[in-house]
Protein backbone atom coordinates (compact mmCIF):
# COMPACT_ATOMS: atom_id res chain seq x y z
CA UNK A 1 0.00 0.00 0.00
CA UNK A 2 3.09 2.45 1.08
CA UNK A 3 4.30 2.18 -1.90
CA UNK A 4 1.05 2.32 -4.52
CA UNK A 5 0.80 6.03 -2.16
CA UNK A 6 4.50 6.41 -3.13
CA UNK A 7 3.99 5.60 -6.70
CA UNK A 8 0.49 7.77 -6.80
CA UNK A 9 2.11 10.60 -5.81
CA UNK A 10 5.19 10.54 -8.01
CA UNK A 11 2.88 10.34 -10.48
CA UNK A 12 0.44 13.33 -10.15
CA UNK A 13 3.66 15.17 -8.05
CA UNK A 14 6.72 14.67 -9.93
CA UNK A 15 6.55 17.21 -12.74
CA UNK A 16 6.31 20.10 -10.10
CA UNK A 17 8.26 18.82 -7.57
CA UNK A 18 11.38 16.43 -7.70
CA UNK A 19 11.89 16.37 -3.91
CA UNK A 20 9.87 13.65 -3.67
CA UNK A 21 11.93 10.98 -5.81
CA UNK A 22 14.69 12.38 -3.54
CA UNK A 23 12.45 11.38 -0.77
CA UNK A 24 12.11 7.96 -1.60
CA UNK A 25 15.81 7.54 -2.80
CA UNK A 26 16.64 8.38 0.78
CA UNK A 27 14.59 5.60 2.25
CA UNK A 28 16.25 3.11 -0.01
CA UNK A 29 19.99 4.29 1.25
CA UNK A 30 21.64 2.40 3.90
CA UNK A 31 22.36 4.81 7.27
CA UNK A 32 26.66 4.90 7.89
CA UNK A 33 28.15 6.23 10.44
CA UNK A 34 32.39 6.33 10.66
CA UNK A 35 34.74 5.97 13.96
CA UNK A 36 37.98 7.12 13.89
CA UNK A 37 40.05 5.19 15.95
CA UNK A 38 43.42 7.00 15.05
CA UNK A 39 44.49 9.07 18.22
CA UNK A 40 47.50 11.44 17.41
CA UNK A 41 48.69 8.68 14.66
CA UNK A 42 46.84 10.47 12.22
CA UNK A 43 48.79 13.71 12.26
CA UNK A 44 46.91 16.34 10.24
CA UNK A 45 44.85 14.92 7.89
CA UNK A 46 42.17 13.39 10.88
CA UNK A 47 39.46 15.94 9.76
CA UNK A 48 40.64 15.84 5.87
CA UNK A 49 40.21 12.54 5.70
CA UNK A 50 37.12 11.84 7.48
CA UNK A 51 35.67 14.38 5.55
CA UNK A 52 36.71 13.01 2.18
CA UNK A 53 35.31 9.44 3.07
CA UNK A 54 31.81 11.43 3.96
CA UNK A 55 32.20 13.14 0.61
CA UNK A 56 32.56 9.54 -0.78
CA UNK A 57 29.67 7.90 1.14
CA UNK A 58 27.43 10.90 0.26
CA UNK A 59 27.90 10.67 -3.42
CA UNK A 60 27.86 7.11 -4.38
CA UNK A 61 23.58 7.46 -3.93
CA UNK A 62 24.08 4.38 -1.51
CA UNK A 63 24.86 5.45 1.51
CA UNK A 64 23.09 8.46 3.77
CA UNK A 65 25.93 9.17 6.50
CA UNK A 66 25.91 10.28 9.89
CA UNK A 67 28.50 13.43 9.34
CA UNK A 68 29.42 13.49 12.80
CA UNK A 69 32.98 12.81 13.32
CA UNK A 70 32.99 10.15 16.04
CA UNK A 71 36.08 9.23 17.46
CA UNK A 72 37.01 6.63 19.53
CA UNK A 73 40.76 6.14 21.49
CA UNK A 74 40.89 2.89 22.07
CA UNK A 75 41.37 0.06 19.28
CA UNK A 76 38.09 -1.73 19.91
CA UNK A 77 35.64 -3.90 17.80
CA UNK A 78 32.79 -2.55 19.84
CA UNK A 79 30.41 -0.68 18.42
CA UNK A 80 28.77 2.15 20.52
CA UNK A 81 24.78 2.04 21.39
CA UNK A 82 24.11 5.37 20.06
CA UNK A 83 25.14 4.14 16.55
CA UNK A 84 23.27 0.98 16.82
CA UNK A 85 20.47 2.97 14.95
CA UNK A 86 22.89 2.55 11.90
CA UNK A 87 22.93 -0.12 9.19
CA UNK A 88 26.51 -0.17 8.85
CA UNK A 89 29.57 1.12 11.13
CA UNK A 90 32.95 1.41 9.79
CA UNK A 91 36.10 1.88 12.31
CA UNK A 92 39.02 2.69 10.84
CA UNK A 93 42.89 3.57 12.18
CA UNK A 94 45.13 5.50 9.87
CA UNK A 95 48.63 6.39 10.86
CA UNK A 96 51.28 8.63 8.95
CA UNK A 97 53.97 6.51 10.24
CA UNK A 98 56.35 5.85 7.49
CA UNK A 99 53.92 6.99 4.50
CA UNK A 100 50.36 6.40 5.04
CA UNK A 101 48.34 3.29 6.51
CA UNK A 102 45.11 2.37 7.07
CA UNK A 103 43.16 -0.26 8.32
CA UNK A 104 39.17 -0.72 8.10
CA UNK A 105 37.01 -2.58 9.81
CA UNK A 106 32.76 -2.63 8.66
CA UNK A 107 30.30 -3.80 10.67
CA UNK A 108 26.49 -4.30 10.31
CA UNK A 109 25.62 -2.07 13.47
CA UNK A 110 22.63 -3.91 14.62
CA UNK A 111 24.37 -7.02 16.19
CA UNK A 112 28.06 -5.59 15.36
CA UNK A 113 29.19 -8.43 13.22
CA UNK A 114 31.50 -7.70 10.86
CA UNK A 115 31.32 -7.75 7.30
CA UNK A 116 34.92 -6.84 6.55
CA UNK A 117 38.30 -6.29 7.27
CA UNK A 118 41.00 -4.09 5.15
CA UNK A 119 44.46 -2.47 5.33
CA UNK A 120 46.03 -0.33 3.13
CA UNK A 121 49.07 1.60 2.62
CA UNK A 122 50.63 4.16 0.67
CA UNK A 123 54.32 5.83 0.75
CA UNK A 124 52.69 8.95 -0.13
CA UNK A 125 50.52 10.70 2.41
CA UNK A 126 49.62 13.66 -0.08
CA UNK A 127 47.71 11.47 -1.87
CA UNK A 128 45.56 10.66 0.81
CA UNK A 129 42.04 11.89 -0.93
CA UNK A 130 43.06 8.64 -3.32
CA UNK A 131 43.71 6.23 0.08
CA UNK A 132 39.84 6.97 1.49
CA UNK A 133 38.16 7.10 -2.21
CA UNK A 134 39.75 3.52 -2.30
CA UNK A 135 38.35 2.71 0.85
CA UNK A 136 34.91 3.61 0.03
CA UNK A 137 34.99 2.45 -2.90
CA UNK A 138 36.32 -1.17 -1.76
CA UNK A 139 33.24 -1.32 0.70
CA UNK A 140 30.93 -0.18 -1.69
CA UNK A 141 32.11 -3.22 -3.74
CA UNK A 142 31.81 -5.98 -0.77
CA UNK A 143 28.39 -4.66 -0.03
CA UNK A 144 27.39 -5.39 -3.50
CA UNK A 145 26.37 -2.40 -4.49
CA UNK A 146 26.49 -0.73 -8.30
CA UNK A 147 29.94 0.06 -9.00
CA UNK A 148 31.41 3.36 -7.63
CA UNK A 149 34.90 2.95 -8.69
CA UNK A 150 34.59 6.10 -11.09
CA UNK A 151 35.69 7.66 -7.32
CA UNK A 152 39.01 6.37 -7.69
CA UNK A 153 40.15 8.08 -11.14
CA UNK A 154 42.55 10.75 -12.06
CA UNK A 155 40.75 14.09 -13.21
CA UNK A 156 42.91 15.58 -15.51
CA UNK A 157 43.05 19.72 -16.80
CA UNK A 158 44.70 23.01 -17.90
CA UNK A 159 44.72 26.17 -16.35
CA UNK A 160 46.47 29.60 -17.46
CA UNK A 161 49.22 30.95 -15.40
CA UNK A 162 49.67 33.82 -17.17
CA UNK A 163 49.65 35.30 -21.04
CA UNK A 164 50.15 32.28 -23.02
CA UNK A 165 51.42 30.58 -19.97
CA UNK A 166 49.31 27.11 -18.75
CA UNK A 167 49.70 24.47 -16.55
CA UNK A 168 48.28 20.66 -16.88
CA UNK A 169 47.12 19.53 -13.41
CA UNK A 170 46.36 16.11 -12.09
CA UNK A 171 43.96 15.89 -9.34
CA UNK A 172 41.34 13.68 -7.51
CA UNK A 173 37.96 13.83 -7.92
CA UNK A 174 37.12 16.41 -5.30
CA UNK A 175 40.30 19.06 -6.22
CA UNK A 176 41.52 17.91 -2.32
CA UNK A 177 44.72 16.44 -4.28
CA UNK A 178 46.13 18.38 -6.83
CA UNK A 179 49.71 18.14 -8.68
CA UNK A 180 51.49 19.62 -11.66
CA UNK A 181 52.28 17.47 -14.43
CA UNK A 182 53.45 20.10 -17.01
CA UNK A 183 54.53 23.64 -15.87
CA UNK A 184 55.54 26.42 -18.10
CA UNK A 185 55.27 27.04 -22.18
CA UNK A 186 51.31 27.10 -23.61
CA UNK A 187 50.00 23.05 -23.24
CA UNK A 188 46.56 22.90 -23.46
CA UNK A 189 43.45 20.20 -23.88
CA UNK A 190 44.82 17.46 -21.60
CA UNK A 191 42.82 14.12 -22.54
CA UNK A 192 43.33 11.07 -21.58
CA UNK A 193 44.98 8.31 -23.65
CA UNK A 194 43.22 5.32 -21.80
CA UNK A 195 40.73 4.10 -19.63
CA UNK A 196 43.78 2.86 -17.37
CA UNK A 197 44.79 6.65 -16.97
CA UNK A 198 48.33 6.15 -18.34
CA UNK A 199 48.85 8.23 -20.38
CA UNK A 200 47.55 11.64 -21.76
CA UNK A 201 47.18 13.38 -24.96
CA UNK A 202 47.44 17.54 -25.00
CA UNK A 203 48.35 20.36 -27.29
CA UNK A 204 51.84 22.03 -27.41
CA UNK A 205 52.23 25.35 -28.49
CA UNK A 206 55.83 25.48 -28.03
CA UNK A 207 56.33 24.15 -32.18
CA UNK A 208 55.95 26.01 -35.25
CA UNK A 209 52.23 24.48 -35.40
CA UNK A 210 49.89 23.52 -32.82
CA UNK A 211 51.18 19.72 -32.01
CA UNK A 212 49.54 16.83 -30.38
CA UNK A 213 51.80 14.77 -27.84
CA UNK A 214 51.32 12.19 -26.00
CA UNK A 215 52.70 11.33 -22.62
CA UNK A 216 52.66 8.77 -20.04
CA UNK A 217 51.99 10.15 -16.47
CA UNK A 218 54.74 7.80 -14.63
CA UNK A 219 57.83 7.94 -16.85
CA UNK A 220 57.25 10.67 -18.83
CA UNK A 221 57.60 9.10 -22.61
CA UNK A 222 56.41 11.39 -24.90
CA UNK A 223 55.34 10.96 -28.82
CA UNK A 224 54.38 13.39 -31.25
CA UNK A 225 50.97 12.60 -32.84
CA UNK A 226 50.41 15.00 -35.32
CA UNK A 227 50.32 18.96 -36.46
CA UNK A 228 48.30 21.19 -37.82
CA UNK A 229 48.33 25.11 -38.54
CA UNK A 230 46.02 26.83 -37.25
CA UNK A 231 44.04 24.86 -34.59
CA UNK A 232 44.88 21.03 -33.45
CA UNK A 233 43.01 19.49 -30.44
CA UNK A 234 42.16 15.90 -29.70
CA UNK A 235 38.89 15.95 -28.48
CA UNK A 236 37.84 11.84 -28.01
CA UNK A 237 39.32 8.71 -27.71
CA UNK A 238 37.62 5.64 -29.01
CA UNK A 239 36.42 3.05 -26.31
CA UNK A 240 39.32 1.00 -27.20
CA UNK A 241 42.00 3.92 -27.42
CA UNK A 242 43.00 3.33 -31.24
CA UNK A 243 41.09 5.89 -32.45
CA UNK A 244 41.38 9.76 -31.93
CA UNK A 245 38.55 12.27 -32.91
CA UNK A 246 40.28 15.26 -33.52
CA UNK A 247 39.44 19.22 -34.22
CA UNK A 248 42.25 20.45 -36.64
CA UNK A 249 42.73 23.08 -39.58
CA UNK A 250 44.61 21.85 -42.22
CA UNK A 251 43.45 24.36 -44.37
CA UNK A 252 42.47 26.90 -41.95
CA UNK A 253 38.73 25.82 -41.67
CA UNK A 254 38.01 24.03 -38.22
CA UNK A 255 36.61 20.81 -38.84
CA UNK A 256 36.23 17.10 -37.34
CA UNK A 257 38.57 14.88 -38.68
CA UNK A 258 39.43 11.14 -36.96
CA UNK A 259 42.97 9.16 -36.91
CA UNK A 260 44.43 5.73 -35.65
CA UNK A 261 46.25 6.52 -32.43
CA UNK A 262 49.11 4.95 -33.96
CA UNK A 263 49.59 7.41 -36.49
CA UNK A 264 48.58 7.82 -40.19
CA UNK A 265 46.41 10.50 -42.31
CA UNK A 266 43.81 11.93 -40.41
CA UNK A 267 40.30 11.43 -42.52
CA UNK A 268 37.83 14.07 -42.32
CA UNK A 269 34.58 13.45 -40.56
CA UNK A 270 32.67 16.88 -40.76
CA UNK A 271 32.50 19.52 -43.82
CA UNK A 272 31.17 22.84 -43.22
CA UNK A 273 32.20 26.47 -43.82
CA UNK A 274 31.66 27.96 -40.20
CA UNK A 275 32.49 25.76 -37.18
CA UNK A 276 32.49 22.24 -36.14
CA UNK A 277 34.50 21.31 -32.46
CA UNK A 278 34.56 19.07 -29.13
CA UNK A 279 33.58 15.82 -31.49
CA UNK A 280 32.06 12.90 -28.90
CA UNK A 281 32.13 9.33 -29.81
CA UNK A 282 28.14 7.92 -29.16
CA UNK A 283 26.25 5.04 -30.44
CA UNK A 284 28.86 2.27 -29.71
CA UNK A 285 31.59 4.38 -31.40
CA UNK A 286 29.57 4.19 -35.06
CA UNK A 287 28.71 8.29 -34.57
CA UNK A 288 30.05 11.43 -34.00
CA UNK A 289 27.95 13.88 -31.89
CA UNK A 290 29.72 17.45 -32.27
CA UNK A 291 29.33 21.57 -31.55
CA UNK A 292 28.29 23.47 -34.54
CA UNK A 293 27.04 27.07 -35.85
CA UNK A 294 25.41 25.72 -38.93
CA UNK A 295 22.05 27.18 -37.96
CA UNK A 296 24.12 30.50 -36.88
CA UNK A 297 24.96 29.72 -33.29
CA UNK A 298 26.50 26.84 -31.56
CA UNK A 299 24.26 23.88 -31.32
CA UNK A 300 24.66 19.98 -30.87
CA UNK A 301 24.43 17.89 -34.25
CA UNK A 302 25.38 14.39 -34.66
CA UNK A 303 26.78 12.47 -37.70
CA UNK A 304 27.06 8.91 -38.61
CA UNK A 305 30.85 8.05 -39.06
CA UNK A 306 29.82 6.00 -42.14
CA UNK A 307 29.12 9.08 -43.87
CA UNK A 308 25.60 10.30 -44.58
CA UNK A 309 23.69 13.46 -43.55
CA UNK A 310 24.05 15.59 -40.46
CA UNK A 311 21.13 15.79 -37.83
CA UNK A 312 20.21 18.31 -35.08
CA UNK A 313 20.54 16.20 -31.62
CA UNK A 314 19.09 19.61 -29.20
CA UNK A 315 16.15 21.46 -30.40
CA UNK A 316 16.55 23.96 -26.99
CA UNK A 317 18.87 27.04 -26.58
CA UNK A 318 20.42 29.44 -28.63
CA UNK A 319 23.98 28.88 -27.40
CA UNK A 320 24.83 25.54 -26.97
CA UNK A 321 28.94 25.48 -26.97
CA UNK A 322 29.76 22.66 -24.85
CA UNK A 323 28.87 18.39 -25.09
CA UNK A 324 30.01 15.38 -24.07
CA UNK A 325 28.69 11.38 -24.45
CA UNK A 326 28.53 8.27 -23.21
CA UNK A 327 27.10 5.72 -25.22
CA UNK A 328 23.51 7.32 -26.39
CA UNK A 329 23.39 9.91 -23.55
CA UNK A 330 24.73 13.05 -24.18
CA UNK A 331 25.33 16.22 -21.63
CA UNK A 332 25.41 19.94 -23.02
CA UNK A 333 25.87 23.26 -21.93
CA UNK A 334 23.52 25.73 -22.55
CA UNK A 335 23.82 29.65 -22.41
CA UNK A 336 20.33 31.09 -20.82
CA UNK A 337 21.02 34.71 -20.54
CA UNK A 338 23.02 36.83 -17.50
CA UNK A 339 26.09 34.46 -18.04
CA UNK A 340 24.06 31.91 -16.85
CA UNK A 341 25.21 28.56 -18.21
CA UNK A 342 23.07 25.07 -17.44
CA UNK A 343 23.72 21.87 -17.99
CA UNK A 344 21.17 19.28 -19.91
CA UNK A 345 21.23 15.69 -20.34
CA UNK A 346 19.10 14.46 -23.27
CA UNK A 347 20.37 11.35 -25.77
CA UNK A 348 21.50 11.23 -29.18
CA UNK A 349 18.36 10.60 -30.85
CA UNK A 350 17.25 14.19 -28.61
CA UNK A 351 14.63 12.52 -26.57
CA UNK A 352 14.42 12.48 -22.79
CA UNK A 353 16.17 16.08 -22.15
CA UNK A 354 16.01 16.86 -18.71
CA UNK A 355 18.02 19.29 -16.52
CA UNK A 356 21.24 18.61 -14.07
CA UNK A 357 21.75 22.45 -12.87
CA UNK A 358 19.42 25.30 -12.38
CA UNK A 359 21.47 28.35 -11.67
CA UNK A 360 25.19 29.77 -12.23
CA UNK A 361 27.41 29.11 -14.78
CA UNK A 362 28.07 25.54 -15.26
CA UNK A 363 30.40 24.02 -17.71
CA UNK A 364 32.83 21.47 -18.89
CA UNK A 365 30.42 18.85 -18.46
CA UNK A 366 32.44 15.72 -18.47
CA UNK A 367 30.84 11.77 -18.08
CA UNK A 368 32.42 9.91 -15.66
CA UNK A 369 33.99 6.51 -17.40
CA UNK A 370 31.28 4.32 -16.68
CA UNK A 371 28.28 7.18 -17.57
CA UNK A 372 26.58 7.58 -14.02
CA UNK A 373 28.16 10.70 -13.08
CA UNK A 374 28.53 14.01 -14.68
CA UNK A 375 31.27 16.40 -13.65
CA UNK A 376 31.63 19.95 -14.32
CA UNK A 377 33.04 23.28 -13.48
CA UNK A 378 30.68 25.91 -12.22
CA UNK A 379 32.44 29.41 -12.20
CA UNK A 380 31.28 32.27 -9.74
CA UNK A 381 33.40 35.50 -9.28
CA UNK A 382 36.55 35.15 -8.38
CA UNK A 383 36.13 31.26 -7.53
CA UNK A 384 35.31 28.08 -9.23
CA UNK A 385 33.70 24.86 -8.23
CA UNK A 386 34.04 21.67 -9.30
CA UNK A 387 30.29 19.95 -9.29
CA UNK A 388 29.19 16.11 -9.15
CA UNK A 389 26.18 15.05 -10.13
CA UNK A 390 25.13 11.26 -9.86
CA UNK A 391 22.80 10.83 -12.24
CA UNK A 392 20.95 8.04 -10.50
CA UNK A 393 20.42 9.06 -7.49
CA UNK A 394 20.52 13.06 -8.23
CA UNK A 395 23.04 13.76 -5.79
CA UNK A 396 25.45 16.93 -6.50
CA UNK A 397 28.38 17.73 -4.64
CA UNK A 398 30.43 20.89 -4.86
CA UNK A 399 34.24 21.33 -4.33
CA UNK A 400 35.65 24.70 -4.35
CA UNK A 401 39.44 25.12 -6.01
CA UNK A 402 41.19 28.39 -7.21
CA UNK A 403 41.89 29.16 -10.56
CA UNK A 404 39.69 28.89 -13.64
CA UNK A 405 39.83 25.47 -15.87
CA UNK A 406 40.90 25.78 -19.53
CA UNK A 407 39.59 22.29 -20.32
CA UNK A 408 38.86 18.62 -18.30
CA UNK A 409 38.78 15.27 -18.70
CA UNK A 410 38.21 12.30 -15.99
CA UNK B 1 20.54 -17.81 -0.53
CA UNK B 2 19.18 -14.89 2.09
CA UNK B 3 20.98 -11.91 2.51
CA UNK B 4 21.31 -12.87 6.05
CA UNK B 5 23.59 -16.19 5.24
CA UNK B 6 25.55 -14.56 2.83
CA UNK B 7 26.62 -12.00 5.46
CA UNK B 8 27.67 -14.49 7.67
CA UNK B 9 29.32 -16.38 4.98
CA UNK B 10 30.89 -13.42 3.92
CA UNK B 11 32.41 -12.30 7.73
CA UNK B 12 32.95 -16.05 8.27
CA UNK B 13 35.37 -15.40 5.30
CA UNK B 14 36.65 -12.25 5.85
CA UNK B 15 37.60 -13.38 9.25
CA UNK B 16 39.84 -16.16 8.07
CA UNK B 17 41.28 -14.17 5.55
CA UNK B 18 41.69 -11.27 7.74
CA UNK B 19 43.65 -13.80 10.39
CA UNK B 20 46.90 -11.61 9.31
CA UNK B 21 45.58 -7.93 8.93
CA UNK B 22 46.42 -7.97 12.56
CA UNK B 23 50.06 -6.48 11.76
CA UNK B 24 50.75 -3.21 10.37
CA UNK B 25 50.69 -2.89 7.18
CA UNK B 26 53.55 -1.05 4.92
CA UNK B 27 54.35 0.28 2.03
CA UNK B 28 54.86 -2.05 -0.36
CA UNK B 29 54.59 -5.04 2.01
CA UNK B 30 52.90 -8.20 -0.43
CA UNK B 31 50.38 -9.14 2.28
CA UNK B 32 48.13 -6.81 2.35
CA UNK B 33 44.89 -7.17 1.51
CA UNK B 34 44.19 -4.96 -0.82
CA UNK B 35 45.50 -3.36 -3.69
CA UNK B 36 46.52 0.25 -2.87
CA UNK B 37 48.80 0.07 -5.92
CA UNK B 38 47.03 1.99 -8.31
CA UNK B 39 47.53 4.97 -6.05
CA UNK B 40 51.08 4.76 -5.36
CA UNK B 41 52.63 5.63 -8.34
CA UNK B 42 54.34 8.82 -8.26
CA UNK B 43 53.74 11.09 -11.81
CA UNK B 44 55.62 13.61 -13.68
CA UNK B 45 56.62 17.09 -13.12
CA UNK B 46 57.53 18.82 -16.09
CA UNK B 47 58.83 22.24 -16.16
CA UNK B 48 59.13 23.99 -19.96
CA UNK B 49 58.94 27.46 -18.71
CA UNK B 50 62.17 27.93 -20.59
CA UNK B 51 60.61 26.71 -23.98
CA UNK B 52 59.39 28.31 -27.32
CA UNK B 53 55.62 29.25 -25.84
CA UNK B 54 55.04 32.95 -24.91
CA UNK B 55 56.26 36.14 -26.87
CA UNK B 56 54.70 39.40 -27.60
CA UNK B 57 50.66 39.77 -27.96
CA UNK B 58 49.92 42.53 -30.50
CA UNK B 59 50.73 43.22 -33.71
CA UNK B 60 54.34 43.95 -34.65
CA UNK B 61 56.63 44.89 -38.37
CA UNK B 62 54.52 47.59 -38.69
CA UNK B 63 51.03 45.86 -38.81
CA UNK B 64 48.02 46.35 -37.52
CA UNK B 65 45.87 44.38 -35.57
CA UNK B 66 42.04 43.83 -36.38
CA UNK B 67 39.41 43.88 -33.94
CA UNK B 68 35.98 41.83 -33.55
CA UNK B 69 32.72 41.74 -32.55
CA UNK B 70 31.27 39.29 -29.83
CA UNK B 71 31.11 35.86 -31.91
CA UNK B 72 32.16 37.45 -34.84
CA UNK B 73 34.52 36.34 -37.56
CA UNK B 74 33.27 38.50 -40.41
CA UNK B 75 35.91 41.61 -41.57
CA UNK B 76 33.30 44.69 -41.66
CA UNK B 77 33.92 47.08 -44.88
CA UNK B 78 36.01 49.22 -42.25
CA UNK B 79 38.65 46.69 -41.71
CA UNK B 80 39.39 45.98 -45.16
CA UNK B 81 41.52 49.16 -45.22
CA UNK B 82 43.48 48.11 -42.25
CA UNK B 83 43.93 45.07 -44.32
CA UNK B 84 45.21 46.73 -47.17
CA UNK B 85 47.08 48.84 -45.30
CA UNK B 86 48.95 45.76 -43.39
CA UNK B 87 49.24 44.27 -46.93
CA UNK B 88 51.39 47.02 -48.44
CA UNK B 89 53.40 47.90 -45.10
CA UNK B 90 55.37 44.02 -45.69
CA UNK B 91 54.83 43.05 -49.37
CA UNK B 92 58.09 43.89 -50.02
CA UNK B 93 59.91 41.81 -46.84
CA UNK B 94 57.76 38.43 -47.88
CA UNK B 95 61.07 36.51 -49.73
CA UNK B 96 63.36 34.15 -48.35
CA UNK B 97 60.50 32.07 -46.54
CA UNK B 98 59.04 35.15 -44.17
CA UNK B 99 55.44 34.39 -43.78
CA UNK B 100 53.03 36.46 -42.02
CA UNK B 101 51.64 34.86 -38.85
CA UNK B 102 48.00 35.69 -38.16
CA UNK B 103 47.37 34.86 -34.09
CA UNK B 104 43.56 34.98 -33.50
CA UNK B 105 42.45 35.76 -30.44
CA UNK B 106 38.76 35.69 -28.40
CA UNK B 107 38.25 36.97 -24.90
CA UNK B 108 37.14 35.16 -22.12
CA UNK B 109 33.91 34.16 -22.92
CA UNK B 110 33.26 31.02 -24.33
CA UNK B 111 34.08 27.26 -23.49
CA UNK B 112 37.46 25.60 -24.60
CA UNK B 113 36.92 24.31 -28.37
CA UNK B 114 34.61 26.89 -29.56
CA UNK B 115 36.85 29.56 -28.61
CA UNK B 116 39.77 28.75 -30.16
CA UNK B 117 37.89 27.81 -33.65
CA UNK B 118 36.58 31.17 -33.51
CA UNK B 119 39.87 32.74 -32.87
CA UNK B 120 40.74 30.92 -36.18
CA UNK B 121 38.55 31.78 -38.50
CA UNK B 122 39.30 35.33 -37.33
CA UNK B 123 42.95 34.86 -38.90
CA UNK B 124 41.21 32.75 -41.41
CA UNK B 125 39.04 35.91 -42.51
CA UNK B 126 42.41 38.18 -41.86
CA UNK B 127 44.05 35.22 -44.15
CA UNK B 128 41.44 35.98 -47.14
CA UNK B 129 41.65 39.74 -47.19
CA UNK B 130 45.40 39.43 -47.63
CA UNK B 131 45.12 37.49 -50.36
CA UNK B 132 42.15 39.50 -51.91
CA UNK B 133 45.17 42.14 -51.28
CA UNK B 134 47.80 40.28 -53.52
CA UNK B 135 49.27 38.26 -50.78
CA UNK B 136 49.78 34.22 -51.87
CA UNK B 137 48.02 31.77 -49.50
CA UNK B 138 51.98 30.00 -49.27
CA UNK B 139 53.02 33.39 -47.63
CA UNK B 140 50.51 33.28 -44.81
CA UNK B 141 50.34 31.01 -41.33
CA UNK B 142 48.07 31.03 -38.68
CA UNK B 143 47.45 29.98 -35.38
CA UNK B 144 44.52 30.42 -33.27
CA UNK B 145 45.88 31.43 -29.24
CA UNK B 146 42.00 31.06 -28.27
CA UNK B 147 41.50 32.96 -24.71
CA UNK B 148 45.47 32.83 -23.78
CA UNK B 149 46.61 35.72 -25.31
CA UNK B 150 44.40 38.61 -23.52
CA UNK B 151 46.26 42.34 -24.05
CA UNK B 152 44.21 43.11 -21.55
CA UNK B 153 42.74 41.37 -18.51
CA UNK B 154 40.18 43.77 -16.32
CA UNK B 155 36.38 42.82 -16.23
CA UNK B 156 34.65 46.05 -18.74
CA UNK B 157 33.43 45.80 -22.29
CA UNK B 158 35.95 47.76 -23.94
CA UNK B 159 39.00 45.34 -22.18
CA UNK B 160 37.03 42.00 -23.58
CA UNK B 161 36.76 44.26 -27.39
CA UNK B 162 41.02 44.58 -27.36
CA UNK B 163 40.76 41.12 -26.68
CA UNK B 164 38.65 39.60 -29.78
CA UNK B 165 41.79 40.57 -32.14
CA UNK B 166 43.87 39.35 -34.90
CA UNK B 167 47.93 40.21 -34.69
CA UNK B 168 50.03 40.35 -37.37
CA UNK B 169 53.66 39.33 -37.59
CA UNK B 170 56.46 38.30 -39.73
CA UNK B 171 57.81 34.93 -38.65
CA UNK B 172 60.27 32.48 -40.73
Amino acid sequence: MRYLIIALFTLQLFAVDASLKIEKDVEQRSRFSVVDMSGGSAGGLGDKFFNTMISDLKISGHFLPDETHHRESMQSDIVAPNLKSQEYVLKYSLSQAGGLSISVKLFRATDASLVATRDYAIPSAEKYPFLAHKVISDINTILQLPDISWINRYVIYSRYTGVRKSEIIIADYTMSYKKSVIRGGLNLFPKWADKEQSSFYYTSFGDALPTLYRINITNGSKSRITSSQGMLICSDVSSSGGKLLLTMAPDGQPDIYEMSAGGGSPSRVTNFAGIDVSGKYADGDRSVVFVSNRLGYPNIFKQSLGGGSVSQVVFHGRDNNAVDTFEDKVVYASKEGGGTFNLYLTNTGGSDTRPLTSSGSNQFPRFSVDGSTVLYIKQSTGSSSIGITNLGSNQTLLFPFGGKVQSIDW
Amino acid sequence: MTLKKLTILSAAAFLLLGGCAQKKPTPGDSSNISDSSSITGDTINIDESGGAAGGANGSADGMKSLYFGFGGYELSSDMTGTVAFNANAVRSKLQGGTKIKLEGNCDEFGTDEYNYALGLKRANAVKDGLIAEGISSSQITMVSLGESNPQCQEATDGCYAKNRRVDLRLAR
